[in-house]
């Protein structure tokens, strides 16, 4: 187990600021950018680098979502389906990261970020809300304000399999690697489900906190989850946030996905070039 | 496509959960770094107890609502997502130091 200095503490606390700032901006929670630093730039071992990124994304998922709970942005049967899913492999992958060597999941994360990263850049034009409020949305769909066309538009769920398969794979990934998930299941549910990029994000963000729950709950229970550095990083990543979420409404969308394609690749060749 | 009541009730859950929390880490990490020991590692296990128990305790005010408004498929799925969360603490029993 590291030992908690004030220096260590400190330098986690502004990690998460810059990672929960990046993270809203983007519409990921913070872990993607936090598991590296934590593991490869403080040293920290992988579990216990993901398992206080855990902590942060559970603390982002919380507080993103009570402050959207009212914007009707967030589609909460369409999240409750997928949490179904997510929860499982979220389950699943906890027990398996106490399993496997950190070297692997090194690589998983380089090779799941770099995935990512791809699928977004080659769908980077791609709009799905239906500009005609007449049109029916299905059971699962939904309607929203939207900034950008400045009205209501409405959206259908499609390929409801591949959302649930996409959630399982997050909540798996999820744990093992200490992130969301959201990284996964916002662009699937974007480029193939026929969700609107904000809606995918919000529902994503409401999800998380149950996704990144059983894998928390594991590694805690395994003490690998230090509470002194979590309370750190959860403290900054919160600070980060609450100011990016009024600047991200802001920016068009198209160029938020290449940024976010743009960082995960430089995360991705991180972790293949400095495995340990 | 949802409906507001529940928006609302997990709006509350969620934010007394992060503030809670939020309030037990900060006390903790800002006691544990001046130096003082006795209460620093209660209250940041219980900070991070709260912080893990908030999602739960949405799921669980979300099966209650779904119960009310007699919604028996999502009164099923989330109640398996509750399971899935259970079987977790499960998992850390057996894995278990701490819990």
């Amino acid at each position: 187990m590291p030992v908690v200095t004030p220096s260590l503490a400190l330098i986690i606390f502004i990690a998460g600021i810059i990672a929960g700032g990046l993270g809203s901006l983007l519409g990921v929670a913070g872990g993607v950018f936090l598991v590296p630093f934590l593991n490869l730039g403080l040293n920290l071992s992988f579990p216990v680098a993901a398992a206080i990124s855990l902590a942060t994304v559970i603390a982002t998922s919380s507080s993103v979502s009570a402050a959207r709970s009212r914007e009707q942005v967030i589609n909460l049967r369409l999240g409750m389906l997928l949490e179904v899913a997510t929860a499982g492999g979220s389950l699943l992958g906890g027990i398996t990261a106490q399993l496997v060597a950190p070297a692997f999941l090194q690589r998983l994360f380089g090779a799941t970020m770099m995935a990512i990263a791809l699928t977004i850049l080659t769908r980077l034009n791609r709009r799905n809300v239906i500009l005609d409020p007449t049109v029916s949305t299905g059971v699962l769909g939904g309607r929203f304000v939207e900034e950008e066309s400045g009205g209501e538009v409405q959206y259908r769920v499609k390929r409801l399999p591949l959302a649930l398969v996409a959630s399982f794979i997050a909540g798996n990934v999820s744990s093992l690697l200490g992130i969301g998930g959201g990284v996964i299941k916002v662009p699937v549910l974007n480029a193939w489900c026929g969700i609107p990029l904000r809606v995918a994000a919000a529902t994503s963000a409401f999800m998380i906190g149950v996704t990144a729950t059983p894998g928390a709950i594991i590694y805690y229970g395994r003490g690998q989850l230090v509470p002194a550095l979590a309370a750190a990083a959860v403290l900054g990543v919160q600070l980060g946030s609450w100011r990016a979420l009024e600047v991200a409404a802001k920016v068009p969308a198209k160029w938020l996905k290449l940024l976010l394609a743009v960082v995960l690749i430089i995360v991705a060749i991180l972790m293949f070039v400095r495995p340990r | 496509m949802s409906n507001g009541r529940l928006e609302r009730i997990i709006g509350i859950v969620l934010r007394t959960g992060i503030v809670a929390s939020s309030v037990c880490l900060g006390a903790g990490l800002v006691l544990s770094l001046i130096g003082v020991v006795t209460p620093t590692a209660v209250l940041l296990n219980v900070g991070v107890v709260v912080l893990l128990a908030t999602p739960v305790a949405r799921v669980i005010v979300s099966i209650v609502e779904y119960v009310n408004e007699r919604d028996w498929a999502f009164v099923t799925l989330t109640a398996i997502v509750l399971a899935e969360l259970a079987a977790s603490a499960v998992a850390a029993l057996v894995f278990n130091r701490r819990l």
